[in-house]
C-alpha cells in the first residue's frame, strides 16, 4: 500500500531528472554538431563568394554567385572528376564481385589449405599498403600505366588486393544457416545459383556496405593517385588535382574554386550515404554477429 | 595433369602480359618517334630539324603564356625545330622533389626555385649547357642568378627570374609613412591599431635569416662540380648572431606578430606583410590605393641600427638529360629562347615576374614597377641565395620558435648553440669526406669506422697514415663514401711514385697499388696524391 502512495512522487522525480539530463545531453549534442558542421558550412559559403578568390577573414560572402563553379567547369576539374568517377565506379563493381565471391567461397566451401590461406591473408593485411608504393610505381610504369594512363593503373592497384577484405561479409555469410544451401543443392541448384538467388538477397546490407566502401576508397585517395599520375594532369583524380591549387603561387587565385570543388566532390558521396544509410549501419554491425 | 597444364598456362599469360608491357612502354612515353626523328636528321647533316614531343613543367599561371611562347618559337626558329609540347602546371617549389623522385617521368623542360638546384645536379636531372650557350647566358643575365645556376665551373640551368626576394607591404591607412624605417615603431603602430605584423618567422628559415643578414652573419656553402656540399662558412652562432636574435625578439614576442607570408593576410587583419612580388596583385586588390611597399625596416640593439637583410633568389629553367643528343640540343635551343630577353619581358608584362636579363632589368617598364622598385631598394641589404644545403632550411627554421620561447639571454644563446650543433652534424659523415678503400678494408666504401678516413688538416689537405698488409694485390684508391670515383688514384700520384706499381692498361680503375707492405702516409691536396713510406 505504501508503494501506491509513494510511487507518483517518485515517478515525478524520475521524469524531471530524465528531462533535465535529456536537455543537457541535447545541448551538448547540438554544440558538438555545430562544431562538426562549421567546416562544411564554411566551405559551402566560400564556394559562392565572388568578390575575391583568396582566403579572407570573414565567412559570409559579400557577393554571391556561381562564378567559382563556372571557372571549375572551364578548368581541368571535369576531367579529374570523370577520372575519379570512372575509377570509383569500376572499383565498386569489380571489388564487390571479388569480395562477395571470396567470402562465399571461404564461408561455404571446405578445401585444402583454407585455414592457411585465411591466416596468410590476415598476416599479409598487417603490412601497410604504402610499403608497396615504390615497387608498384615501378611495375606500373614499366607496363605503361602511369601519368597519362594512370586511370587503369589506379583501378588495377585498388582492385588487386580487394580479395583480402572478405572478413565482414564472410562473417555475415557464416550466420546464414547452411541448411538453406543444402536444401537448394538437393533441388539441383548450382553453387552460383545459391549465391545469386539465396545468399545475396538475404545479405543486402552487406552487399551495399561492400559497394559503398569500394566506392569510397578510391574517391578520396591521394597518396597512390599522386604518385601514379606523377604531375600529369590527364591522369589525376580530384584530390591530386585540387591539391595543386593549394600551392603558394595558386592559392591566392584558386582558393574559392577549391571550395567549390570540395562541394562538388562531396555531392555524390552524400547522396549515396543518404540513400543507403540504413543498410550501411546494418552492414557494419551485421558481420559482427558471428566471426 | 590438368593442374600442371593450368599452371603452365597461367605462367604463359603472365609472361605474355609482361612482354606486352615491354613493347608498349617506349610508345607510351613517346620516345620511339623522337629517336627516329633525331636519327633521320642526323643522317641528313646533323641538323636539329624535326618534331619533338616534350613535356614542359611551369607554374600554373604561366601555362598559357608558355604555350604561346613555344608556338612563337616554332614559327621563328631557324633550325626547323617543331616542338609539340604538353605544358603541365607544376609548382616551382615541387618540381625539384618530383624530378628527383623519377627523372625519367619528369618534364623535359622544367622550372624550379633555385634552392633545389644542388639536389637536381646530384640526381643528374639537369643537362649541362654547351660552352656557347653558357657564355651567352652568362653575359645576358644578372651575375647572382648565373651563380645560382652554376655548380663547379659549369652552368646547368637557364635564369628565368630574379625576383625571389622579399620586402614589406603595408597598409597606408594604419602605418604612418614616417615610421616605415623602424621596426620598433612599426611594431608599436601595429599593437596600437590592433593589427597584425605578418612575417613568417616561426616556420621559415628564408624569412628568418633576414635578421641575421642585418648584423652581417653569413651562411655560405660550397659545392663541388657534382653538386656535393664540401664546406660551409656559417656565423649565425656569434656575437652578431646574438644581436640578430635580440632584434627578432622584438617582433616575434609581440602579441600582434603573425607568422605568415601570405599577402591575403591584409584581408584578415594585417597591417604589414613581408612577402614578395608574387603577392603584388593580390595585395593591390585588397588595399587598393592604401597599398604601400618599402624595403624592410631597421632595428636597434644597444644603440646601434641594423637594416634588416633578405635573401635574393631566383627561379631557373632546366633541361632534363635526354638519351637522344639531337633532341637534347633542340631542347636547349628552346630553353634558351624561353629564357631570352623577349620572353622574360613578356613574363614581366603578363605576370609581373622580375626579369634576370640585364637589358630587361634596365628597361623603364621594369624600373617603374613598385614591387620591383621595393625589391631594388632592398637589394643593397640582400644576400644572393647561392647554393644552400637542403637540410639548412629545416635546421634554421626552429630558431624562430626557440627565440620566442627564450626568457633571457642564455635562452637566446642556447637557440644559436642548438643551431650550430646541427650544422656541424651535417658534415660529420657526409659525401664530402674521403675514404681510402682497398685491400686493407675489403673495399668497403660504406665504412663507418674512422680507420680509413682521410683527416682534413688546417691547410685544406686530407691525409691518412695506414698499415698496408701483405697480400696478392695491395691496391686501392681514394673515394667519397658510397661512391666509386676514380679520379684520386695512381694517375694523381706526384710524390712517391717509386712506392707504387705502374700497371699501365691493367689498371683501368686508376688504383694505387703498393709495391710492398708497410706503413704509409697518403695525402690528397685537391689535385695530387703524395705517398710517403714511414
Amino acid at each position: 500500500m505504501n508503494n501506491t502512495v509513494k510511487s507518483p512522487k517518485r515517478h515525478m522525480g524520475l521524469a524531471r531528472s530524465r528531462a533535465i539530463s535529456n536537455t543537457v545531453i541535447h545541448i551538448v549534442l547540438v554544440i558538438i554538431s555545430i562544431i562538426w558542421l562549421i567546416p562544411f558550412v564554411f566551405i559551402l559559403l566560400q564556394s559562392f563568394r565572388c568578390e575575391s578568390a583568396y582566403q579572407v577573414g570573414y565567412v559570409v560572402p559579400q557577393q554571391w554567385g556561381f562564378d567559382n563553379y563556372v571557372s571549375l567547369w572551364n578548368s581541368n576539374f571535369p576531367k579529374w572528376y570523370l577520372n575519379t568517377f570512372i575509377i570509383a565506379l569500376v572499383n565498386a563493381v569489380a571489388q564487390t564481385v571479388i569480395v562477395l565471391c571470396m567470402s562465399y567461397a571461404l564461408s561455404r566451401f571446405r578445401f585444402k589449405l583454407r585455414k592457411a590461406l585465411m591466416r596468410f591473408m590476415l598476416v599479409l593485411g598487417f603490412f601497410p599498403g604504402m610499403l608497396t608504393m615504390i615497387i608498384l610505381y615501378r611495375v606500373l610504369k614499366d607496363i605503361g600505366l602511369t601519368q597519362a594512363h594512370a586511370v587503369p593503373g589506379l583501378i588495377l592497384v585498388y582492385i588487386a588486393s580487394s580479395g583480402m577484405g572478405y572478413y565482414v561479409s564472410k562473417g555475415f555469410f557464416d550466420t546464414l544457416p547452411k541448411s538453406l544451401d543444402e536444401a537448394a543443392r538437393v533441388d539441383g541448384a548450382t553453387r552460383f545459383q545459391i549465391l545469386r538467388k539465396i545468399i545475396l538477397p538475404l545479405s543486402k546490407p552487406i552487399v551495399i556496405y561492400t559497394i559503398l566502401t569500394a566506392f569510397m576508397a578510391p574517391w578520396g585517395d591521394f597518396v597512390f593517385a599522386r604518385y601514379i599520375s606523377f604531375e600529369n594532369s590527364a591522369g589525376m583524380n580530384v584530390a591530386v588535382g585540387m591539391y595543386n591549387w593549394l600551392n603558394l603561387d595558386q592559392i591566392t587565385t584558386k582558393y574559392t574554386m577549391f571550395c567549390a570543388g570540395g562541394v562538388i566532390v562531396a555531392v555524390p558521396v552524400t547522396i549515396l550515404f543518404l540513400c543507403l544509410q540504413k543498410y550501411y549501419v546494418e552492414g557494419v554491425t551485421g558481420g559482427a554477429v558471428k566471426g | 595433369m590438368k593442374r600442371i597444364l593450368a599452371l603452365l598456362l597461367t605462367a604463359l599469360m603472365v609472361f605474355a602480359l609482361a612482354a606486352c608491357g615491354g613493347t608498349n612502354d617506349p610508345k607510351d612515353t613517346g620516345k620511339t618517334p623522337d629517336t627516329k626523328a633525331g636519327d633521320d636528321t642526323q643522317q641528313s647533316g646533323g641538323e636539329l630539324a624535326g618534331t619533338y614531343d616534350i613535356v614542359v613543367w611551369v607554374a600554373e599561371n604561366a601555362v598559357e603564356l608558355t604555350k604561346t611562347q613555344i608556338a612563337k618559337f616554332n614559327e621563328t626558329n631557324t633550325d626547323g625545330i617543331k616542338i609539340n609540347a604538353t605544358v603541365e602546371p607544376v609548382s616551382e617549389a615541387d618540381a625539384g622533389t618530383n624530378m628527383v623522385t623519377d627523372v625519367e617521368a619528369g618534364g623535359d623542360i622544367f622550372c624550379f626555385a633555385q634552392d633545389q638546384f644542388a639536389r637536381l645536379v646530384l640526381a643528374n636531372a639537369l643537362a649541362k649547357l654547351g660552352t656557347n650557350a653558357a657564355s651567352i647566358v652568362k653575359e645576358a643575365n644578372a651575375a647572382g642568378v648565373v651563380a645560382a645556376a652554376t655548380a663547379g665551373d659549369e652552368l646547368y640551368a637557364y635564369p628565368l627570374t630574379a625576383d625571389n626576394g622579399y620586402f614589406m607591404y603595408y597598409d597606408k591607412s594604419v602605418i604612418p609613412e614616417a615610421d616605415i624605417d623602424s621596426l620598433e615603431k612599426l611594431v608599436a603602430d601595429c599593437e596600437a591599431a590592433n593589427k597584425y605584423f605578418s612575417m613568417e618567422l616561426n616556420t621559415s628559415a628564408w624569412y628568418l635569416a633576414s635578421f641575421f643578414f642585418a648584423t652581417g652573419c653569413v651562411s655560405e656553402w660550397t659545392t663541388d662540380a657534382d653538386g656535393n656540399f664540401i664546406s660551409v662558412n656559417d656565423t649565425f652562432d656569434s656575437p652578431e648572431g646574438l644581436i640578430a636574435v635580440k632584434g627578432m625578439e622584438k617582433l616575434i614576442k609581440s602579441p600582434m606578430h603573425l607568422s605568415s607570408s601570405k599577402g591575403t593576410e591584409f584581408a584578415s587583419g594585417a597591417a604589414i606583410v613581408v612577402t614578395g612580388t608574387w603577392d603584388y596583385e593580390a595585395v593591390k586588390e585588397i588595399l587598393g590605393d592604401n597599398m604601400g611597399v618599402a624595403d624592410l625596416p631597421s632595428f636597434e640593439v644597444d644603440g646601434k641600427e641594423y637594416h634588416m637583410g633578405s635573401f635574393n633568389g631566383c627561379k631557373l629553367m632546366g633541361v632534363k638529360p635526354q638519351t637522344d643528343a639531337v633532341k637534347q640540343a633542340a631542347l636547349h635551343k628552346l630553353a634558351q629562347y624561353l629564357t631570352g630577353e623577349e620572353c622574360q619581358m613578356e613574363r614581366f608584362e603578363a605576370l609581373s615576374w622580375g626579369p634576370a636579363n640585364l637589358a630587361d632589368q634596365a628597361s623603364e617598364k621594369v624600373q617603374s614597377n613598385p614591387g620591383l622598385a621595393a625589391l631594388l631598394a632592398q637589394s643593397p641589404y640582400s644576400v644572393p641565395q647561392g647554393q644552400i644545403h637542403g637540410s639548412w632550411w629545416d635546421i634554421a627554421k626552429v630558431i624562430g620558435d626557440d627565440v620566442k620561447a627564450a626568457t633571457d639571454e642564455a635562452g637566446l644563446q642556447a637557440a644559436l648553440d642548438n643551431y650550430k650543433a646541427k650544422i656541424e652534424e651535417l658534415f660529420k659523415l657526409d659525401s664530402s669526406a674521403l675514404l681510402f678503400v682497398g685491400a686493407w678494408n675489403d673495399w668497403n666504401n660504406a665504412d663507418d669506422a674512422d680507420t680509413y678516413y682521410l683527416v682534413k688538416a688546417d691547410d685544406g689537405t686530407y691525409s691518412l697514415t695506414l698499415d698496408v698488409p701483405e697480400s696478392d694485390y695491395m691496391g686501392g684508391r681514394i673515394v667519397n663514401p658510397g661512391k666509386w670515383d676514380n679520379d684520386k688514384g695512381f694517375a694523381q700520384v706526384t710524390t712517391g711514385v717509386e712506392l707504387v706499381k705502374d700497371l699501365g692498361d691493367d689498371n683501368p680503375d686508376n688504383n694505387i697499388v703498393f709495391v710492398e707492405a708497410g706503413n704509409y702516409t697518403v695525402t690528397w691536396d685537391g689535385t695530387a696524391v703524395t705517398i710517403v713510406k714511414n
